[in-house]
């Protein structure tokens, strides 16, 4: 592959990414909005948000680390994504392979935590304690999938991840090898995503949108970029791990809205979990799945 | 003379210069020449390091008894060398300006600190030299005396509860030599090794468990651990940025020396624990588990700033023993080449953290907060320093965690994997305290004079962070001597390139990861930019649910910082260890009791009769 396609496709992936991103956090609020029995925003909204949120007048910032916490955030995403094939497009996902996507994605989470630190507002420290706490829940038994994908197939690379699967059909698919796996990851994904019942971080009520407080203008809409990113990476990963990956984009796109729809809206009737139940949770039903689904894999 | 010799000379000088120097104010700055002069010893000697030669040999030998005492360098000596040397001289050059003038006018002794520093690298230096085993019991003896000097300068209390153990440490090392000499009849290396081949499971068992004990006390292996974190906090700063980086790892040296090089790694999987699925492999496997989770989680808890990075220091050399103990190539490299990169961070966050106590006085994590605007260069070494420590790309930290992972996915070993991540989580979840209580958050009214340190301590905490960062983007330069280690002990050699592995099913490259990396971030700042004009305001201008703040109001956030998560795990901390240590001193005070009391009476008759037995009993069996 010449260096000049390959160039190409790293920038054309985060860019796919910003979009698809743009339409899942629409879809999310779409979503949440009709099971509160509302109409929704329209089409473009989340854009427009954005736009919004880059032109205001007022600019509040606490100093450099703010704005360079801002900058991880994205930017972490915007690297994140070349480690991620989509149909067509492998980036440099052979340079890195799933461990260092998985921690690459901690990137901007310690982004957005040191911006919220040079804040100087407890309400802001509160809300990170408790993201970072709710990372320390869900991770665990992401890792346990992470493991167990990465045994199942025999490597952390995840082109030949998604080759193994498409070579197989559908019965080599993530989903049928590892469903047990693929259920402990599910449990973890809203929380991952930071969704409803998983975002007490945020608790607006009670601690002033934990991180966002400080929050306004070209800041807020660095995170609602980021957000978008977010969604992407991990319904996408989810895709590539479980559902055999995209064999075009129509199939590729109509799972990664799946892979964001069902859990979500599942999960959306719950009540907000406290930190320490968000814990309590991660740490055990996704975990004894994880760790039976681990077992059967491995036996 | 070879030039392992006038290493070894230059090193003794080094002494020398220290103790004449004394109090004066050129003293720091002429001993970290020499140890530049050290370094560049070393680095004539680099060949050890890229495979080029495979050993150095001092002309000195000593005959006692017609057992021949020997000392050679080779590339896992060089590795562990430079790495000492280097440390020694980042620490020595830190403490030499405007740090050496506070202890002075504080009533501390430069002349003590120099030498006390020059003694533990010429000591460790002896120890890497060790051409068998008795040499390395003598090294081993050096460091553990010099340690205890440098300790004694912060706490003695605490130096002596070091000494304790260290004793311990040497008394079960000499059992274990002893041992080996009754079964082998000789101490040197290769014949041990080709002995060992021949010893039965129960010999190997007992030799090389004793052997791991003792080493193990240094690198503060579980259980072994309850001296390091006090000692190394109370130790005066820029000597705990050296002990914090090195010292300890002089157990993982002896460690990689009995169990890789004399025993083997295949010799331990061979060797099953009745009743258990598990061999001698695991159960080490799973102690350096143990010593990753135990001692990362009670760093959690921490608000001293140095007694959380110390409780870290244990953590780590976790994964060194783990990596090494799975012993496959990428596993045993990332292990090694932990060794250099927590040298590294470790060191660069014990300077800041040290320079933030020069200038404010205190490492207490309630009492700092907001010094990013008046301390930034220190801020910064510590952020590279953070991200290093928690394994994050881009820093040199993720290159050995992730070969480790690697290595365990590919073993098959989900739990030992599961602990290692979770040692990680942890320690994002530390260190973001960390920098968050010290240089982020609301600056107190008292800091708000506080200027950035001194030049002197500045450079060497960028060198560092330079290192940390370059050493993350190619790796290469650091895995070109691992793998030199790797062929000296006998371990399956790792492949590698400069920026990380190929491998068939998943390798790393971390020029690519880090560039790319570098670009988002280049992208973001301009997406960042093409925001509207933001203005700056002072820290007091934020939301306070409608209050009025003033510079007296504290409004920060910073004790208890993650309340739940100790809700759920506080009551998890029982100080088990602790327990144990009592009650093993209370066992000893009544053992010493009763033995007093028997002496007193004096029973010479009864003594007498019991040795006999005693006697009897050896010589029948």
């Amino acid at each position: 592959m010449s260096l000049q396609h390959l160039l190409t496709e790293l920038v054309l992936m985060p860019i796919i990414a910003f979009v698809v991103g743009l339409f899942l956090v629409l879809m999310m609020r779409k979503l949440g909005a009709r099971i509160q029995r509302r109409v929704g925003p329209p089409l473009l909204q989340p854009l427009y948000d954005i736009l919004k949120l880059y032109g205001k007048q007022t600019q509040i910032s606490h100093g450099l680390i703010h704005e360079i916490g801002i900058v991880m955030a994205v930017g972490g995403y915007i690297a994140a994504e070349t480690f991620l094939p989509v149909p067509g497009m492998n980036g440099i996902a052979d340079k890195g392979g799933l461990v260092t996507l998985a921690y690459i994605m901690m990137v901007p989470s310690l982004g957005l935590a040191m911006g919220v630190g040079q804040c100087a507002n407890p309400n802001g420290s509160i809300g990170i304690s408790r993201a970072l706490t709710a990372m320390f829940a869900y991770d665990i038994p992401f890792i346990l999938v992470i493991f167990g994908v990465a045994y199942q197939y025999g490597t952390t690379s995840l082109t030949d991840v998604i080759a193994i699967q498409q070579q197989q059909g559908m019965a080599g698919w993530g989903v049928v090898q590892m469903p047990l796996l693929f259920i402990a990851g599910l449990i973890a994904l809203p929380a991952m995503m930071g969704k409803h019942p998983f975002e007490i971080y945020v608790a607006p009520a009670e601690i002033a949108t934990g991180p966002m407080v400080e929050m306004g203008g070209k800041f807020l809409g660095g995170l609602f970029i980021m957000q978008c990113f977010q969604y992407y990476t991990i319904s996408v990963l989810f895709v590539t791990l479980f559902l055999g990956g995209g064999e075009n984009w129509l199939t590729f796109l109509i799972k990664v809205f799946a892979v964001a729809a069902i859990p979500l809206s599942i999960a959306y009737v719950f009540p907000r979990y406290r930190t320490e139940d968000v814990l309590r949770m991660m740490w055990k039903w996704p975990v004894i799945l994880g760790l039976l689904g681990l077992a059967l894999v491995m036996g | 003379m070879s030039l392992l010799d006038k290493l070894l000379i230059l090193s003794l000088l080094t002494v020398v210069l220290a103790l004449f120097m004394g109090n004066r104010k050129m003293a720091g700055w002429s001993v970290t020449v020499v140890y530049a002069g050290q370094l560049v010893a070393l680095w004539m000697m680099s060949g050890l390091g890229y495979g080029e030669i495979s050993e150095i040999r001092s002309a000195v030998e000593l005959t006692i008894w017609q057992y021949r005492l020997h000392w050679q360098f080779d590339a896992l000596s060089w590795f562990f060398a430079f790495i000492t040397v280097a440390a020694a001289m980042l620490a020595s050059w830190f403490s030499a300006g405007g740090w050496a003038q506070a202890y002075r006018e504080q009533g501390g002794s430069i002349r003590l600190f120099n030498v006390a520093l020059a003694l533990n690298v010429l000591g460790m230096l002896v120890l890497l030299a060790s051409g068998e085993l008795l040499s390395l019991f003598i090294g081993w003896e050096l460091v553990s005396w010099a340690t205890f000097m440098l300790l004694a300068l912060g706490s003695m209390r605490y130096a002596m509860h070091y000494l304790v153990y260290a004793i311990v440490g040497a008394v079960v090392i000499l059992a274990a030599m002893l041992m080996t000499y009754v079964q082998v009849g000789s101490l040197e290396f290769n014949q041990v090794a080709e002995a060992a081949a021949g010893l039965d499971n129960t010999s190997i068992w007992w030799i090389g468990g004793l052997f791991v004990i003792g080493f193990g006390i240094k690198m503060a292996l579980l259980p072994f651990h309850l001296w390091q974190t006090k000692a190394y906090a109370a130790t005066p700063g820029p000597g705990a940025a050296f002990l914090g980086a090195i010292s300890s790892r002089m157990g993982l040296f002896a460690i990689v020396l009995i169990l890789v090089k004399l025993i083997g790694i295949s010799r331990l999987l061979e060797m099953p624990i009745s009743f258990t699925f598990l061999s001698a492999r695991d159960l080490l496997a799973w102690v350096a588990v143990f010593t990753i989770i135990f001692p990362t989680l009670t760093a959690l808890r921490q608000h001293d700033a140095r007694r959380l990075l110390a409780w870290h220091g244990i953590g780590q050399g976790g994964y060194m023993l783990l990596g090494i103990v799975v012993a496959d190539d990428l596993g045993s490299a990332g292990g090694l080449m932990h060794v250099f990169n927590h040298a590294t961070y470790q060191a660069v966050l014990f300077m800041s953290v040290t320079a933030v106590v020069y200038r404010t006085g205190t490492s207490d994590l309630n009492k700092l907060g907001g010094l990013f605007t008046r301390m930034p260069l220190s801020f910064l070494a510590m952020l590279i320093g953070i991200i290093g420590l928690a394994g994050l790309p881009p820093m040199n930290g993720f290159v050995s965690k992730w070969l480790v992972y690697r290595s365990l996915i590919i073993d098959g070993s989900p739990m030992l994997f599961l602990g290692t991540v979770i040692g990680t989580l942890g320690t994002i979840l530390s260190v973001y305290k960390l920098i968050h209580n010290t240089f982020l958050g609301q600056l107190r009214l008292e800091h708000e004079t506080v200027e950035e340190a001194p030049l002197s301590m500045v450079l060497p905490m960028m060198l560092l962070s330079a290192v940390i960062f370059t050493t993350g983007f190619f790796p290469g330069l650091v895995l070109g001597w691992v793998a030199s280690v790797q062929a000296a002990v006998g371990l399956p050699v790792l492949a590698y390139h400069a920026g990380g592995i190929d491998s068939a099913n998943g390798g790393l490259d971390m020029i690519w990861v880090v560039s790319v990396l570098l670009a988002g971030f280049a992208i973001a700042t301009l997406i960042f930019f093409s925001g509207g004009r933001s203005r700056r305001v002072h820290q007091l201008d934020n939301y306070a649910g409608g209050h009025f703040l003033t510079a007296d109001t504290r409004y920060q956030y910073s004790d208890n910082f993650y309340p739940g998560l100790m809700h759920l795990i506080g009551p998890w901390y029982r100080s088990s260890f602790k327990r144990m240590e009592q009650g093993l001193v209370s066992m000893l005070d009544f053992l010493s009791m009763l033995a007093s009391g028997w002496h007193r009476h004096g029973h010479p008759s009864f003594y007498l009769l019991t040795l006999v037995v005693v006697v009897l009993f050896t010589v029948v069996m």
